[in-house]
């Protein structure tokens, strides 16, 4: 044998065995990939890891912009799963520094600014932002993502659908099921939305990703006017994840709808403690004031925190417009609820100008946005319910009382104060 | 779908309007322990209290409701913060409290309240005082713990010094996650003076230090956003210079070099060919994981690693035993003629506490090349980029200058040299089979900025460079034992039987002593992996 021959003889079977015995390695060093939801509650953070990981990997390497923008975008998940909003102002700077390392041709801190114009409800920036990101890459799922959410809220459905569509060819998952969930049902198709959110669960995987996706069946099913249903797809979030408001907020709803008022101010009392926030401050006060409660504490609450998101730069037109309701200015509200319609034409927000201008006791021009947050096909027992009334108040007796009763199909449990107000109005109205 | 959660914005206090933050500041004493507990409660949850401390309504807090406040609620603090020296739950006195208000954000205020705590404690050396914090727990916020030995000398991971100087300057820095220590301990070390945590020392000897001062320069070259001709070439040439110095560190089978030299009364070709097979496996090692680990998102690099070791403690292992049994049957078959002299150069000089070069912390940041859109407000991506920071088992092909490895065959007898080169081949690839870290993350940044062909090639070079020195210690080795074999022959008849004997009787000591090595490394990774 000569002698180059025998080194092959020596190196090659050790580099095949080498490799071999890496990809065994791979395949037991795998991390086991929990798939039911109490061993997720077992689960470490992923997010969490990651987050640690890009810090440390950013110490060293502080010029890799690519991981400057996932840290900027698991910054914001971050803010989204725990509701701390300091993580925003993080995952700004994260992706101020990923395009300060790399201004020209960085996608990835596009999407990440995309990602937190959206959560900042600036959605045409992100719409503009997530557009220059495809034009450049067609196979950018993140720009995707950003992009659904973007048209969904400007209140473009066929744009949204088609961003979407690619969005769930270019990478299903969890992202994709639940933002094709909600462009489904944005379009009335409830029952296929909630298909797909259970698929979404099925690829669900951290406690976060449970917790979030019931959530979404549950509110579908409460949507629905389905509380059994409702509260057992919440209950089976907490034991993935007892920490969640959100659901804690779900079950509160459910307990409400059981008239078990007193369960359900509690965990209201609860909730807004640990998020004050001004949609869940503002619940608790319509909840207060079914019981026979003052609601006022909870308003001047509502009123601070969302004047501290003003104040930041934030901009949020439908709260503003709810916050002048409750406080029984609808001038305000109007004004609000206008300005968020010359930014964006979403069915919520017509619905909100609508009822704002009815409140205002201007119902005529209110029946006009009215009528149009339902021409996209969206089936909202509150829609209905503003639809109803404007009209009772125009004297349309007839419209009104078959969209009172729609009101109540959909969810006889909308809302502790509307849906008897809605019951009453039926009443009067005779059959 | 309300997504309220997602609509608030980062406000003007530093951890956002609604936080809670702590601070529990422990210090221990000879003869007391004490706590110092401050609460810094933001703009809306100082809102929230505002009707519990205004006690009578009137729409303003006068100074006694402040105070009355204040007392009232370090009291609920003091239930809320346990502390034990020993198993002996402490009972907290509490001493002086003020609560006050201070302008925050939006015209609205924050508050501020401090608590100091107190319990007689005898805390003797060697004790343990523990404290956990549990005061609304469920709250956003900051949590901080720090703890002082007053008069007495303490062993604790908890800090000394507060980093946000008891939550009056949060730090900014946008890798600083919010701090949330929520519990720790303190061992009292002595009754001498005061101290605090003592700081890791983060180098071992110079030349580790030297090679992890190297090992970040280049790393910080290829992770940079433009790479030019000029910087490529310094990385490729850094490249082989760590590669070099990786292998001139303990493990990296110098000792299999030296004994298969030794063994073969070697040949310069064989130096070569030896040094060649351990970086080859190295570089293919690095090579498939590095690529494994990029591509899957599912594997965890630290139980790769981990499993890699307890591979290479099995296949060194397994070579004692053949060792062994190779010489039970020699023994048997004809005795002592078939025994040999053995100068075996271990190269012990690093000895087992190896100090590798990368530290203990080693981030081995992997990263994936695509962005991941987290969420927003209506669903959400959970690809995240895989977690490491993994502590790299390095035990496994460092440090042990331990690889004895012995080669007893003799030319002419074609069976003992098959079997000879296998072992010889399975405790190389023992040496050369877990990847070097510096090497694996050089690679993954490279794939990670989308360079995989320049992570390939400075890892090549890496392995020249290991090739290099390998090679270089066995040339050197190999004159060396030519020397000292002149000198046996020219030396006396007595010099001569020395190194008979201590030759029949080095065969079964190595061998015994490559099992032991191979069983304690095998055991070592197995409790890491099972």
């Amino acid at each position: 044998m000569s002698r180059p021959r025998r080194a092959a003889w020596t190196v090659g079977p050790v580099t095949v065995l080498a490799l071999a015995i890496v990809i065994v390695g791979a395949v037991f060093g795998r991390t086991p990939s929990p798939s039911s939801d109490t061993q997720a509650a077992q689960a470490p953070d992923r997010l969490q890891q990651s987050i640690e990981a890009a810090q440390q990997r950013l110490r060293r390497l502080p010029g890799d912009w690519q991981t400057w923008a996932q840290l900027s975008l698991a910054y914001l998940e971050e803010s989204r799963i725990t509701g701390d909003p300091t993580w925003y102002a993080k995952a700004q700077d994260a992706a101020g520094q990923s395009l300060a390392v790399k201004p020209n041709g960085n996608l990835a801190a596009l999407v990440a600014q995309g990602a937190l114009a959206n959560a900042r409800h600036d959605f045409a920036t992100a719409q503009r932002l997530a557009s220059t990101v495809v034009t450049q890459d067609p196979y950018n799922a993140g720009a995707y993502s950003v992009l659904v959410d973007a048209e969904t809220q400007l209140g473009h459905p066929a744009a949204a659908t088609d961003a979407v569509q690619h969005l769930l060819d270019l990478r299903p998952g969890l992202p994709a099921y639940a933002r094709a969930s909600y462009d489904l049902e944005q379009r009335g198709l409830t029952q296929a939305a909630t298909d797909l959110m259970t698929r979404a669960l099925g690829s669900a995987v951290d406690r976060s990703d449970i917790a979030f996706t019931r959530n979404q069946l549950g509110d579908l099913a409460f949507n629905a006017g389905d509380l059994a249903a409702a509260d057992a797809q919440y209950a089976a979030g907490q034991k993935a994840d007892p920490t969640s408001i959100t659901l804690l907020r779900g079950r509160a709803r459910v307990a409400a709808a059981r008239r078990d008022l007193a369960g359900a101010l509690a965990s209201y009392a609860t909730l807004t403690t640990r998020m004050p926030s001004p949609s869940y401050l503002l619940e608790y006060a319509d909840l207060l004031r079914a019981s026979g409660a003052d609601p006022s504490p909870q308003l001047r609450l509502a009123r601070a925190a969302h004047d501290l998101f003003v104040a930041n730069g934030g901009v949020d037109g439908l709260t503003e417009a709810a916050l002048a309701e409750a406080e029984g200015n609808p001038a305000a509200a109007v004004r609000a609820a206008q300005a968020e319609w010359d930014r964006r034409h979403f069915a919520d927000v017509a619905d909100a100008l609508g009822w704002a201008l009815h409140l205002a006791g201007r119902s005529r021009e209110g029946l006009v946005y009215s009528g149009l947050a339902v021409a996209g096909g969206a089936r909202s027992a509150v829609y209905a319910y503003h639809q109803g009334m404007i009209e009772l108040s125009l004297g349309s007796r007839a419209e009104a009382r078959s969209h009172l009763a729609e009101a109540l199909a959909i969810n006889p449990y909308f809302s502790p104060l509307d849906a008897p107000s809605a019951r009453r109005a039926l009443a009067d109205l005779g059959t | 779908m309300i997504q309220s959660v997602a609509l608030l914005l980062a406000l003007a206090h530093p951890l956002g309007n609604f936080s809670i933050n702590e601070y529990v500041g422990l210090t221990v004493g000879p003869h007391q322990v004490s706590v110092v507990a401050i609460v810094d409660s933001a703009e809306i949850p100082t809102l929230q209290d505002r009707p519990a401390v205004d006690a009578d309504g009137d729409g303003t807090v006068s100074d006694a409701e402040r105070a009355a406040h204040a007392t009232r609620v370090c009291a609920i603090v003091a239930s809320s913060v346990h502390a034990s020296v020993g198993s002996d739950r402490l009972v907290w006195t509490v001493g002086p409290s003020t609560f006050d208000y201070a302008p925050g954000a939006g015209g609205l205020s924050v508050s501020r309240l401090r608590c100091s705590l107190s319990a007689a404690a005898s805390v003797s050396p060697g004790e343990s005082v523990s404290v956990e914090n549990t005061y609304l727990a469920d709250r956003v916020g900051w949590r901080e713990m720090t703890a002082v030995g007053d008069g007495v000398g303490l062993d604790s991971r908890l800090p000394a010094v507060s980093v946000s100087h008891e939550l009056t300057d949060y730090p900014r820095d946008l890798l600083a996650s919010v701090l949330d220590v929520r519990s720790g301990t303190a061992r009292v070390v002595s009754s001498g003076s005061s101290s605090g945590t003592v700081a890791l020392p983060t180098g071992g000897d110079p030349v580790s230090r030297w090679l992890a001062g190297v090992d970040r320069t280049f790393q910080d070259l290829v992770g940079r956003g433009q790479l030019t001709p000029a910087v490529g070439l310094v990385a490729v040439l850094l490249a082989l210079l760590l590669g070099a110095g990786h292998a001139a560190l303990p493990g990296h089978g110098k000792t299999i070099l030296a004994a298969y030299l030794a063994g073969k009364r070697g040949r310069r070709r064989d130096a070569l060919a030896v040094a060649g097979t351990v970086t080859l496996t190295h570089t293919g090692g690095v090579l498939a994981l590095g690529l494994v680990l990029s591509a899957g998102s599912a594997l965890a690099g630290d139980r790769v690693l981990a499993w890699l070791g307890l591979v290479s403690g099995v296949i060194v292992l397994s070579v004692g035993v053949t060792m062994l049994l190779a010489l039970v049957r020699r023994g048997r078959a004809g005795g002592h003629g078939l025994l040999h002299r053995h100068d075996h150069d271990h190269d012990h000089t690093h000895g087992h506490g190896h100090s590798h070069a990368h530290g203990a912390g080693h981030p081995h940041g992997y990263d994936h090349s695509d962005g991941h859109a987290h969420d927003d407000s209506h669903g959400h991506d959970h690809e995240h980029p895989h977690g490491d920071g993994h502590p790299h088992n390095h035990g496994v092909h460092d440090g042990h200058g331990g690889h004895h490895d012995h080669d007893h065959v003799h030319s002419g007898s074609t069976a003992p040299r098959r079997t000879s080169r296998l072992g010889l081949a399975g405790i190389g690839l023992a040496g050369g089979l877990v990847p070097s870290p510096s090497a694996l993350v050089v690679l993954l940044a490279a794939i990670g900025l989308g360079r995989t062909g320049y992570g390939v090639l400075l890892v090549v070079a890496y392995g020249i460079g290991m090739a290099t020195t390998l090679t270089g210690a066995g040339l050197l080795l190999l004159a060396v034992q030519r020397r000292l074999a002149r000198t046996a022959r020219g030396s006396s008849s007595r010099w001569a039987s020395l190194l008979a004997r201590v030759n029949a009787v080095t065969p079964a000591a190595t061998a015994t002593l490559v099992l032991l090595v191979g069983a304690g490394l095998a055991v070592r990774a197995a409790v890491g992996v099972l």
